[in-house]
């Protein structure tokens, strides 16, 4: 989007592109605005987060508001947060149970399941619910506002998030009931929770973009998202890859693969004898979270107008 | 550019072009045929070389028939569609007056005054200062504190409205809706407009309607197929943009009765 925020020094207004104008009549400090054609798409990084910053405010209401009104009309109302995907760890543990003939009486692989899949829950939401706002049109916010248009998936991120963490408190019994123990590893636990909003917030903005060229986009996502879960080391452990061979190699470098192992680590609190260390998968992770940020950041602002006319 | 133009003018388009791709359903085809696409990209030039001024602290009506470019301008001026040519100068930060913008149809009234402030762009601070004041404007009573789905159409744009024409914007960008509300609503949203303009606010108005635009302008600007037609005091550009329209119908009538 062509837009900037003014930067004001005493009473001469400096455009970020160099041109400068005087103030009005009665000398009041305006702020002012030049709207160009860029060749890229991309306007000014520096201007563009300051004004992303400035409605930080909205985000969070916004994001509020989208949890107050999940569940509204249900009698458990918000209890709702923390059993859905508890229920949706028992399903699975149930059925991997069962599949595998590991037994069901595990309280270890119950929780190993139920906190991998909150983590799950994170990242696909902070998805589903990114492409379905910028394709709803953000409440007008995307269709009428100058507000920047990365505030809507932005929101739905907080939301996510906010989501995991109350999810978090509800696991605690579980963690302890299934002896996993408190360790120092538990310290990673603020770094792997940024990464992980980061690297959702990436791909978000990367589907949010292509689903406004290709609607088809949000009917494919959830079959796509249920297809990465089962190749990541949420339901099944990631020792099971960690031999040599084209199939194992495949799936460690699935992105899922190091964050996955990397909660696991922290949650269990050591690293399997030969298997990767926390560090390193931490840092492959990153590897993997901040690169697709940055993309789906520039990739999804550079389109910014298209999704006031497709929508 | 000179320095007295860039004081009387709270808006300087020069050059401006804005044309974009939308899609559009295939002519002739109702829906798709096997693998056959039933849409099409098709390219449109919304506005071509459009050169106006805005004058600061006045109302200016913009008029012009369908698909004549008024929203895309407003839309540009805001910033919501870039320019494919030309420039855009501003001084002050717009604010295009969009019925429920940020709102949440799940939340109450009170809540989404907080949501649709913050989405205009007011501070935290500044929204629950004019809390009150928003709320006694909207005068819808104790649905404030029920869920805006409950709200008939009236109740929700004059809560819209209100929310709007609170942010206190320097350049204040309406496009069709001082519809909203009853009669009486109307009376008072052309009153809350002219204090705005009182306070040395700049208005742009768009309307299909020239009456409305004489009723709340001092200036025009005509638009017809994404070009500038005429611009200067309203009531004579009102009364040329009424005659092109009479003598449209006129020519569209004597036409179709040739053809019969």
């Amino acid at each position: 989007m062509v837009q900037w925020a003014p930067l004001l020094v005493d009473s001469i207004r400096i455009f970020p592109h160099g041109e400068n104008k005087k103030n009005g009549r009665n000398g009041a400090l305006k702020a002012s605005y030049v709207r160009k054609a860029t060749r890229s798409g991309i306007p000014p990084l520096r201007d563009y987060l300051t004004e992303t910053y400035r409605f930080r405010t909205f985000a969070m209401y916004w994001s509020k508001g989208e949890l107050k009104s999940r569940n509204f009309d249900t009698t458990l109302g918000r209890l709702w947060h923390y059993l859905n995907p508890f229920l949706f760890g028992l399903i699975y543990f149930v059925f991997v149970g069962i599949l595998t003939g590991g037994g069901l009486n595990s309280t270890t692989r119950l929780a190993f399941m139920v906190f991998n899949l909150y983590v799950w829950t994170l990242l696909s939401s902070v998805v589903v619910t990114s492409v379905s706002s910028v394709r709803n049109g953000g409440g007008g916010v995307l269709t009428n506002s100058a507000i920047p248009k990365v505030v809507v998936p932005l929101a739905s991120t907080f939301s996510a998030t906010n989501l995991f963490l109350r999810s978090l408190i509800a696991y605690i019994p579980l963690h302890l009931i299934a002896d996993r123990g408190l360790h120092i590893e538990f310290l990673w636990i603020p770094l792997m929770l940024f990464l992980t909003c980061l690297f959702a917030f990436g791909i978000a903005l990367i589907f949010a973009t292509i689903n406004i060229y290709l609607r088809d986009v949000s009917r494919f996502l959830p079959h796509f998202l249920r297809l990465w879960l089962y190749l990541s080391p949420a339901i099944w452990e990631f020792e099971r890859v960690l031999d040599s061979g084209v199939i194992n190699t495949l799936a460690r470098i699935n992105p899922t693969y190091s964050a996955f192992s990397a909660w696991t680590i922290i949650l269990d609190g050591s690293s399997v004898i030969g298997g990767p260390s926390l560090g390193r998968q931490v840092l492959i992770f990153s590897a993997w979270a901040v690169p697709t940020a940055v993309i789906g950041f520039l990739f999804f602002i550079s389109r910014e107008d298209e999704f006031a006319i497709r929508n | 550019m000179s320095l007295r133009s860039e004081i009387d003018n709270a808006i300087e388009i020069q050059n401006l072009s804005v044309a974009y791709s939308a899609v559009v359903a295939q002519s002739g085809s109702p829906g798709s045929s096997g693998f056959r696409r039933s849409t099409k990209v098709q390219k449109i030039n919304a506005l071509s070389d459009v050169s106006v001024n805005f004058p600061a602290g006045k109302v200016t009506g913009l008029i012009g028939g369908n698909g004549a470019g008024k929203s895309t301008l407003l839309k540009t001026i805001v910033g919501v569609l870039k320019p494919s040519a030309g420039q855009v100068s501003l001084s002050g930060r717009p604010h295009l007056l969009t019925p429920g913008m940020g709102f949440n149809r799940v939340l109450s009234g009170r809540e989404n005054v907080i949501l649709g402030g913050l989405a205009s762009g007011m501070s935290l601070e500044e929204v629950r200062s004019k809390q009150d004041e928003i709320i006694e404007f909207a005068d819808i009573g104790n649905f404030i504190d029920l869920p805006t789905t409950t709200y008939s159409s009236g109740m929700f744009g004059r809560l819209a409205f209100a929310v709007a024409t609170h942010v206190d914007p320097e350049i204040l960008l309406v496009d069709e809706a001082l519809s909203a509300g009853d009669t009486a609503f109307r009376k008072k949203a052309v009153e809350r407009i002219r204090g705005l303009v009182a306070s040395t606010k700049t208005i742009i108005v768009v309307s299909h309607s020239s009456a409305l635009v004489s009723e709340m302008a001092t200036e025009a600007v005509w638009l017809h197929r994404g070009k500038v037609r005429m611009q200067g005091q309203v009531d004579t550009v009102a009364d040329t943009y009424k005659a092109f329209l009479d003598e449209s119908s006129e020519t569209a009538q004597l036409q179709s009765e040739k053809k019969e």
